[in-house]
């Protein structure tokens, strides 16, 4: 099998990498245990000629949109914020988390609503200017790509947009939610070309994604 | 396929011979079968669209030519009272591009086929699938597969249920991911919630060979699309036995790209590994009687461009030129 036919699976990392891996164990797609601890960010699986690519979320649809990878999992916070033509075959179902409206304990929506300047900070802008626009409001939004939880108790926003899985960093950073805007979850993409040109290839490692993570999630 | 970006590409002298090649072998081929040429001019005047390359001619606003169907039925309505029934073009369109890989000027080389309103269209679609599955062997690929799809198993069904706007565009957009939980999201809350979704799943259900229609037994719509299915199923029977060894025929049931155009069967070309496809087309009988014809019209275009690409990059998938 040489390099040019493996087939490569952009898993993620960070959260959804963390729940994924476990997931994975004992399944073809299992990966490779020394390989994950090494540096490496391309690690063979427990099936010949597929790879996994380890990749930030937010860069991991344009690796599957350009056919780079032929299969991805990532969530749909990040597919809802990014315009990508992929695939999006199946919800797996695990990395449910919330995205949330989260401010100062005491601050309530009410009183966000009523502030003549609200500033939302955040990492998601489009999901965040959706619900302004489906609840009428304005805000001025402060892109942030990390550590949003500091912004409000530092002055730099009123607010933040972020996702929320056990609430367990915002109680550690005296912030509550205020209101839920959106769901998320772990999505199985795919690359449209390799998919549509080649889907007895891809299919089968599709569909056994798929069951081995109804069976365990 | 590697990404590149080639938004103005420049032709050297292989790819630029080969295009020349090309171009020439598929009017040749378009011409044997009674196709005669067609150049609607690079400059349109009329309807510029956002994503076309747009200039001031004095102190007119123009477009060069974005779309050679609509410039050519541009072309047709007004030169003539009675439709040619077939034509072909050849040359480049420009379009900004959806994707950052892709390129503004694309060459493309296409055929239509035209008749008055109310003739059965049925041997028209027939005759447009006959012609494409020729191309991959004129083209030199060694092996394609050829996509037939019905843009109105789609289509009937939303308008069946009165769903427009919004939430049509949602359901299609998440046909066209392929994501059958996205068309229930979408439905959430609605009366036809949960009969969108049974039908998505029965669209998305399959992609395969003739064996994929049978699918369309589970939707709920079924009754509905009774016609289609029966003229699928005529089509497939009638391409199955003069399929040429190297292409495979699939019926993809959810082909939604190009929805708001299309209104009956599509079809879209293929090379196994490919990112994007070759060619596609499909049956628009909606065109020509918004611009106040009474004519149907179906027809497909070659990506040239792709296909160049595709040449450079992954010669393996072509044969050798003797």
């Amino acid at each position: 099998m040489n390099a040019a036919s493996t087939l490569l699976i952009a898993f993620p990392k960070g959260r959804l990498g963390d729940e994924l891996v476990p997931l994975l164990a004992g399944t073809p797609l299992a990966l490779d245990a020394t390989a994950l601890k090494s540096r490496v960010l391309r690690i063979p699986t427990a099936t010949p000629g597929v790879a996994a690519l380890l990749l930030k979320g937010a860069d991991l649809p344009r690796y599957v949109a350009a056919g780079v990878a032929s299969l991805g999992i990532v969530g749909s916070d990040t597919l809802d914020e990014m315009d990508m033509d992929l695939l999006e075959l199946a919800d797996l179902g695990f990395g449910a988390c919330r995205l949330s409206l989260c401010a100062l304990a005491g601050v309530t929506l009410e009183a966000l609503r009523a502030k003549p300047h609200l500033r939302l900070a955040t990492k998601f802008p489009k999901a965040t200017e959706a619900w302004l626009t489906r609840e009428g409001l304005t805000a001025e939004l402060v892109p942030l790509s990390s550590s949003a939880e500091l912004a409000p108790l530092l002055g730099l926003a009123d607010a933040i947009v972020d996702l929320v899985q056990t609430g367990g960093t915002l109680k550690a950073h005296g912030l509550v939610e205020t209101a839920v805007l959106g769901r998320s979850s772990a999505r199985l993409v795919a690359a449209r070309g390799a998919y549509l040109s080649e889907p007895g290839r891809l299919r089968p490692l599709a569909e056994m994604l798929v069951e081995a993570f109804r069976i365990k999630v | 396929m590697p990404v590149r970006t080639p938004h103005f590409p420049d032709l050297l002298f292989g790819s630029a011979a080969r295009l020349r090649r090309w171009e020439g072998t598929l009017m040749d081929l378009f011409a044997a079968h009674g196709y005669r040429e067609l150049h609607p001019s690079l400059v349109l005047r009329e309807a510029v669209p956002d994503g076309a390359l747009r200039f001031f001619d004095g102190d007119d606003l123009v477009a060069l030519r974005w779309d050679f169907t609509m410039a050519l039925a541009g072309l047709l309505t007004r030169t003539f009272s009675e439709p040619p029934d077939r034509v072909a073009y050849a040359g480049a369109v420009f379009r900004r591009p959806v994707q950052p890989w892709e390129a503004v000027e694309r060459f493309e080389v296409g055929c239509e086929r035209i008749q008055p309103h109310g003739e059965s269209s049925a041997e028209a679609d027939t005759e447009l699938a006959r012609l494409l599955m020729a191309i991959p062997g004129v083209l030199g690929l060694k092996s394609a597969i050829l996509h037939l799809g019905n843009a109105a198993l789609v289509r009937r069904p939303l308008e069946a249920e009165g769903l427009s706007g919004d939430l049509a565009d949602a359901v299609v957009a998440a046909l066209s991911r392929r994501a059958p939980h996205r068309v229930a999201q979408a439905m959430e809350g609605h009366p036809a919630a949960a009969r969108m979704a049974t039908h998505a799943e029965a669209l998305l259900s399959e992609l395969d060979g003739p064996g994929t229609l049978e699918a369309l037994g589970a939707s709920p719509y079924a009754d509905l699309l009774k016609e289609e299915r029966s003229h699928m199923d005529r089509a497939l029977k009638g391409l199955l036995p003069i399929l040429p060894p190297n292409l495979e025929l699939r019926v993809d049931l959810a082909d939604v790209a190009g929805l708001g155009f299309y209104t009956g069967p599509t079809l879209r070309l293929w090379a196994p590994g490919a990112q994007q496809e070759l060619a596609a087309g499909g049956r628009y009988d909606r065109l020509f009687p918004d611009l106040g014809r009474p004519w149907q019209a179906a027809g497909f275009c070659v990506r040239l461009s792709r296909l160049l690409d595709l040449a450079d990059t992954r010669p393996d998938l072509f044969e050798q030129p003797r």
